[in-house]
């Protein structure tokens, strides 16, 4: 029982070589993959990245066609569903809508094979704990109609966590809720697998939700994995163009390079690539890290401020250089625009603080 | 200066200033005499078509009181019909119950080729005329039918026997559960199965607790529906009958039958008792909606 006494030590998963293909499209290529033990884990990606099936195969609801998947060692391909033991929390929760949430959660345990099947008294003291876990105590009678988004959610991990599972995965748990509930289930999700210490992955398509959640995350794109790393790895050194493009909030710049260092916004920034690449290459700078500098420095690029949006912490400057179709956007300290320097149609010079430059292979 | 509120020219604001509004009525709504209109109409046409009809079966059928009434219905015929029918149907209500969860089952949680063909070859016994749904049987196992001489040589008789009555009924009746299924089992997807594999339940268990109550209000409703046709049916059966007294004649045959021969109390008496079946039906029917309603919309939701 997790959260009870003697807790099992969690589980190390090892994903080698999955494959798995749909027709002529590739849902997974080649994946391999490390889940440490007891780490919540998140798979980011856009739809048809693959993130899901490779969710699902772990979880042993989708069979994939080359590969295997290993349970602290031990080949989880040739286990039956029930032998994996994975608590499975599906996007729609996928309650049982004629079970009463008691049953829900105590259906798996009313399943087992009569020798491992617990008594009904002991069925009855561990569902309500589970729910206690969850925050739903006193809602034992209600069926899933009669509940919240987020309750059912709630209800459908109590469910997951009930078969006292090996790991813990779930589909885009906050897929269906509103942004109000999804900040709250967020921490308390980070809350109870802290509590839990069970090995956890969760699939989301949202870069801020993987970010804040996660110990690690997994970016997927077209069914192969494109860069794993702590969440601040991934912020602070996103391994390839498409990782920088896909967590947004990025002006992206052609550019060319010379012996390693290409030129960005009035600065020199080295290009990510071993020995001294000449040539075409793709620059990443994020809103922040755009200075405005005042006109007396004369430093950088001349700009035109198009539009001030001077909520949140920080002020956005939307702005125009010559020589480029889109606006740039900049985030700046409040004081710059409380000072009166932030004009529309004023024209500021711009620098980059920092940028990523890819070479354009 | 302060200001004397009731210093305020209120001769200065025009009498009468407030507009007469029309009273608000919600788009939809309509005027009480249209309202009233269409119900009225339909009130009368459903009496006129449906209640009018029903209340002369009753009435024919105790023209002349009780006992001639109950006397046809003991007559042996009678009985005999009555026992057919219910033979009939207590095969081919569990067959068709049968085939429609397969075939449902199949068809929503499934993805293979000819799916739609299988939908539109559910459906057909609907298209199909009755009278050729019987004819079909004939020509397969009739005496100059494709496999009748061989069945027959063999001691089998299957048209004008009752084995012939129970095909065509069971063909006509083939729709009406996978009808009632089909849609909604697609609608549910198969999300809580996995669940309850995923949960470690076997696959004998997982259509037992999940499957089989999440569709079983459809389930009942297409078995209602199948049991009232099922006895019912005239067409199909009427052709492979052989309308033979006392030993391959329906309830329904034996309306035709008694009415043919100008004896109209007792066929309005045997009448009756089917009239009664379709009540029974709708009240079932009516019953388990009103029950269970609220769970059946939760279904629809969810």
């Amino acid at each position: 029982m997790p959260g009870e006494g003697a807790r099992r030590a969690p589980v190390r998963i090892d994903v080698e070589e999955l494959g798995k293909s749909y027709g002529s499209f590739a849902a997974l290529d080649n994946v391999s993959l490390t889940v440490r033990p007891g780490e919540l884990l998140a798979l980011l990606g856009p739809s048809g990245s693959g993130k899901t099936t490779l969710l699902r195969a772990i979880a042993g609801l989708t069979a994939t066609e080359e590969g295997t998947i290993r349970f602290d060692g031990e080949d989880a391909t040739t286990l039956s569903l029930r032998e994996r033991r994975v608590g499975f929390v599906f996007q729609q929760y996928a309650l049982f809508r004629h079970m009463t949430v008691f049953d829900n959660v105590a259906f798996g345990l009313r399943v087992r094979p009569r020798d491992e099947r617990p008594r009904a008294g002991e069925i009855a003291r561990r569902v309500r704990r589970l729910l206690e876990l969850v925050q739903l105590p006193g809602l034992e009678r209600r069926f899933p109609s009669q509940l919240s988004g987020g309750q059912r959610q709630r209800v459908a991990l109590a469910r997951a966590l009930a078969i006292e599972p090996n790991v813990l995965l779930l589909d885009e748990p906050f897929g269906a809720l509103d942004a109000k509930v999804r900040k709250e289930l967020r921490r308390w999700l980070r809350e109870l697998h802290t509590e839990t210490g069970l090995t956890t992955i969760f699939v989301t398509h949202d870069q801020e939700e993987a970010l804040e959640l996660a110990d690690r995350v997994v970016i997927m794109r077209e069914g192969k994995v494109e860069q794993v790393g702590t969440p601040a790895d991934i912020y602070d050194e996103p391994a390839t163009p498409y990782v920088c493009e896909f967590l947004g909030g990025v002006a992206r710049f052609e550019t060319n390079a010379k012996d390693g260092e290409a030129d960005i916004l009035g600065s020199t920034f080295p290009v990510e690539s071993d020995g001294d690449y000449s040539g075409p290459a793709l620059a990443y700078v994020r809103a922040h890290e755009i200075e405005i500098v005042s006109r007396e420095l004369a430093q950088g690029v001349p700009a035109v401020i198009r539009a001030v949006r001077p909520f949140g912490p920080t002020v956005t400057v939307e702005l125009s250089i010559e020589g480029r179709a889109e606006r740039i956007e900049a985030e700046v300290p409040r004081e710059l625009h409380s000072g009166g320097e932030l004009g529309l149609g004023q024209g500021v010079f711009i620098r980059a603080v920092s940028a990523r430059i890819f070479p354009v292979i | 200066m302060a200001i004397d509120p009731l210093a305020i020219d209120t001769a200065r604001i025009p009498a009468g200033n407030t507009p007469q509004r029309a009273r608000f009525r919600t788009p939809l709504s309509e005027v009480p005499w249209v309202k009233f209109g269409l119900i009225a109409i339909a009130v009368a046409f459903l009496a006129l078509m449906l209640v009018l009809p029903l209340a002369a079966v009753f009435a024919e059928a105790f023209r002349r009181g009780v006992e001639p009434f109950l006397a046809a219905l003991v007559e042996p015929d009678a009985l005999s019909a009555v026992r057919l029918t219910l033979f009939v149907a207590a095969i081919s209500v569990p067959a068709n119950l049968l085939f429609g969860l397969v075939a449902s089952w199949a068809i929503a949680k499934f993805q293979f080729k000819g799916k739609s063909f299988l939908i539109t070859l559910i459906d057909l016994p609907f298209s199909v005329s009755p009278v050729i749904s019987g004819l079909v049987y004939i020509l397969l196992f009739g005496s100059y039918g494709f496999l009748g001489p061989w069945l027959i040589a063999n001691g089998y008789q299957i048209v004008f026997a009752v084995p012939g009555i129970v095909l065509a009924t069971i063909f006509v009746t083939f729709p009406f559960v996978a009808r009632q299924l089909i849609p909604l089992m697609e609608q549910q997807g198969t999300t809580e199965e996995e669940a309850a594999l995923s949960l470690g339940a076997g696959g004998l268990q997982t259509f037992w607790s999940v499957t089989l109550p999440n569709v079983k209000w459809a389930l009942l409703y297409g078995v209602l529906l199948c049991n009232a046709r099922a006895m019912g049916e005239f067409g199909a059966v009427s052709v492979v009958s052989g309308h033979i007294r006392g030993k391959t004649n329906t309830m329904p045959l034996h309306v035709e039958i008694l009415y043919n021969e100008y004896n109209f109390v007792a066929a309005f008496a045997v009448a009756t008792l089917l009239a009664l079946l379709a009540l029974v039906t709708l009240v079932l029917k009516s019953a388990l909606e009103w029950r269970y309603g609220g769970e059946l919309a939760a279904h629809g939701r969810h």
